[in-house]
């Protein structure tokens, strides 16, 4: 791959005596989404914060396009964009007002610019109204429009997704992934939770007690998993399975209606095929657990902060 | 330098956005007017009857004799503005005639509402940092290609041009309030005060405006301490809470300390530079030098550590 346009180079943050992160190595690239996983308490925020200078780093550095944001924090926070934790704005002026004041701390934001960017996060419609009437979903979407302003290179996004409803979560991920896509921006996302992240990132880091214990790319995860779990609903229970038993030669477990075994991917449709062709009633095949959150709960055990 | 006014004009977006800055200048507005209903009402407090026939010259000399005459009993006179017995006999001796209270009177005697721009200023100083830690707004505030230095220094200054604003809307306010209620004289009206006891005379509007200015000195220093107060604990309830209980304990702490060696290098004890123009100064040996010096030397103080908390420590989570 080409130059990292984000470089961490052994950060730590010791507080008190307590060193809290222990030392993060990790590139971000251009025109990826990188995950940013971790149980809460392990670190994210904290990291993030030491990204974006808000927090002075124990030791390391933090480059972003070639800038340290120690030592040349001005050159290098201008490619940066985001929100951390919440999107908090002034409450008591409406999301436009916002966006000007945001906008009139960086270089060369035209209005054009400003209307360009509510109009992408698909506030036109209330952006005159004051901050304080917006629900959580949309100062989230206002959060969003303050970081994209300038055009930033690295996009850092804390918890994005939190207070959107399903169909606001399905458009910010189209989104994300458009911008890393089209625009080659790398997007920094953190989250706890597995399966959001799965669906947005191409590679996921998992920090648990300060220490970044594995980057793992989504894609390879997901050709590595050839097996999966599958629930079946199906009628009548007993004849499928039966049936099921002797086309994948496995346990199948039954609960109420619903049939649960493990079958290697490529197999399903031919599995289901199978189950029409003897007469039996489908209602429903569904596809649980990949072995690839089945791995990162192990390496994130069981969440114990220590 | 261009995007130094750009911070400016956002805390001032910020500012007048909030309901509370403009309840605040309301409540100033409602006091003056009202004060200068009161004063309408009630002649004892502005003076009565003043002297300013042709013979005033004989009227305030029968007056000076009959106070003389009866000094250390009540008084009953005809002119209850004018009974400081040098300040008219040097009234008589420079040719200077007493004047009816008019708007030049009321913009002096208005000077105490200063206290209360002091105690607004301390308000918004307490605010202006530590409000932006209690909304959480300080983090995307201080992401962006702008160093914090350059953001405090356009929180102060900001802090500053409000103050300003409202002294000069407490000046002009008053004049215009006077000017309805008790007309006005003219700018060349002459005001004659007791200067450690030397009596001298100053022309009535350079007087105010110097009175106003030197008040400024004191309501700076309070709303600085206020804003060193919020940007070291970000805490905008315990820097309003200690700023005015100091600034109305202030002349106590003074008064408590007085005959100590050091009294003189309490802050409280300089700020008020108006006691080296009229009356005299609370402690002893203070010299107009002095006192600067030591309002210097606090000021400096109250905005490095300002600086330092403010640049130097980590936005933690809330």
């Amino acid at each position: 791959m080409t130059e990292p346009v984000m470089k961490l180079k052994n950060v730590k943050k010791t507080i008190g005596k307590k060193e809290i992160i222990k030392g993060l190595n990790f590139d971000i690239y251009g025109g990826e989404v990188f995950g940013f996983l971790g149980p809460n308490g392990a670190g994210k925020t904290t990291t993030i914060r030491m990204m974006v200078g808000l927090m002075n780093m124990s030791a390391g550095d933090v480059l972003i396009k070639g800038r340290s944001i120690n030592k040349e924090f001005k050159e290098a926070i201008r490619h940066v964009g985001g929100i951390v934790e919440n999107p908090e704005m002034y409450p008591f002026m409406s999301g436009w007002k916002n966006l000007v004041h945001y906008a009139r701390m960086m270089p060369d934001i035209t209005e054009e610019r400003i209307i360009q960017v509510v109009r992408l996060v698909g506030l036109e419609n209330r952006i005159k109204e004051k901050v304080g009437k917006y629900s959580l979903g949309m100062r989230q979407r206002l959060g969003i429009a303050q970081a994209l302003l300038h055009n930033p290179s690295v996009l850092i996004l804390d918890e994005p997704t939190n207070g959107l409803d399903p169909s606001g979560i399905r458009e910010i991920r189209a989104y994300i992934r458009e911008l890393a896509e089209e625009e080659g921006v790398a997007v920094i996302v953190s989250s706890h939770i597995l399966s959001e992240m799965e669906m947005m990132c191409d590679r996921i880091g998992i920090i648990k007690n300060g220490e970044l214990i594995a980057i793992q790319s989504v894609t390879d995860a997901l050709q590595q998993t050839d097996e999966k779990e599958v629930s079946i609903e199906a009628a009548p229970v007993d004849e499928a399975k039966a049936a099921l038993q002797e086309l994948t030669g496995r346990n199948v477990q039954l609960n109420g209606n619903v049939l649960t075994f493990t079958i290697e991917k490529e197999m399903i449709p031919k599995v289901v095929t199978d189950l029409v062709h003897k007469q039996i009633q489908i209602y429903g095949v569904h596809a649980n657990r990949s072995t690839l959150e089945d791995k990162f709960l192990d390496l994130i055990g069981e969440g114990v902060i220590e | 330098m261009s995007n130094f006014f750009q911070l400016i004009r956002n805390e001032h977006m910020k500012l007048y956005s909030q309901k509370a800055t403009w309840i605040m200048a309301a409540i100033l507005v409602v006091l003056v007017i009202g004060m200068g209903g009161l004063f309408k009402i009630d002649e004892a407090i502005t003076g009565g009857e003043v002297p300013t026939g042709d013979n005033w010259k004989e009227e305030l000399q029968q007056q000076n004799e009959q106070l003389m005459s009866q000094e250390g009993q009540a008084q009953e006179v005809a002119y209850p503005g004018y009974t400081n017995v040098e300040e008219n006999q040097y009234r008589i001796e420079n040719d200077l005639p007493p004047t009816e209270y008019n708007a030049w009177d009321f913009v002096r005697d208005n000077r105490g509402f200063v206290a209360l721009v002091s105690l607004f200023t301390i308000i918004v100083a307490a605010g202006i940092t530590a409000n932006e830690f209690r909304w959480g707004t300080i983090k995307l505030l201080l992401i962006r290609p702008i160093s914090r230095t350059k953001i405090l220094l356009a929180k102060y200054v900001s802090v500053v041009i409000y103050a300003l604003t409202m002294l000069v809307l407490l000046y002009v306010l008053s004049f215009i309030i006077g000017v309805i209620f008790f007309g006005m004289d003219s700018f060349s009206q002459t005001y004659v005060y007791n200067q450690a006891g030397e009596i001298k005379d100053a022309g009535i509007f350079a007087f105010t405006v110097s009175q106003y200015m030197l008040s400024f000195v004191e309501l700076i220093m309070m709303a600085t301490f206020a804003f060193m107060i919020a940007s070291v604990f970000r805490n905008t309830s315990l820097a309003i809470g200690l700023a005015i209980f100091l600034m109305m304990a202030g002349s106590s702490i003074v008064l408590f300390f007085m005959n100590k060696e050091w009294a003189k290098y309490i802050l409280f004890a300089n700020t008020d530079l108006t006691q080296f123009m009229e009356g005299t100064p609370m402690v002893a040996d203070l010299t107009l030098g002095f006192s600067i010096t030591v309002i210097a030397v606090y000021y400096l103080v109250f905005l490095l550590l300002s600086w330092f908390f403010f640049t130097k420590s980590d936005v933690a989570g809330s």
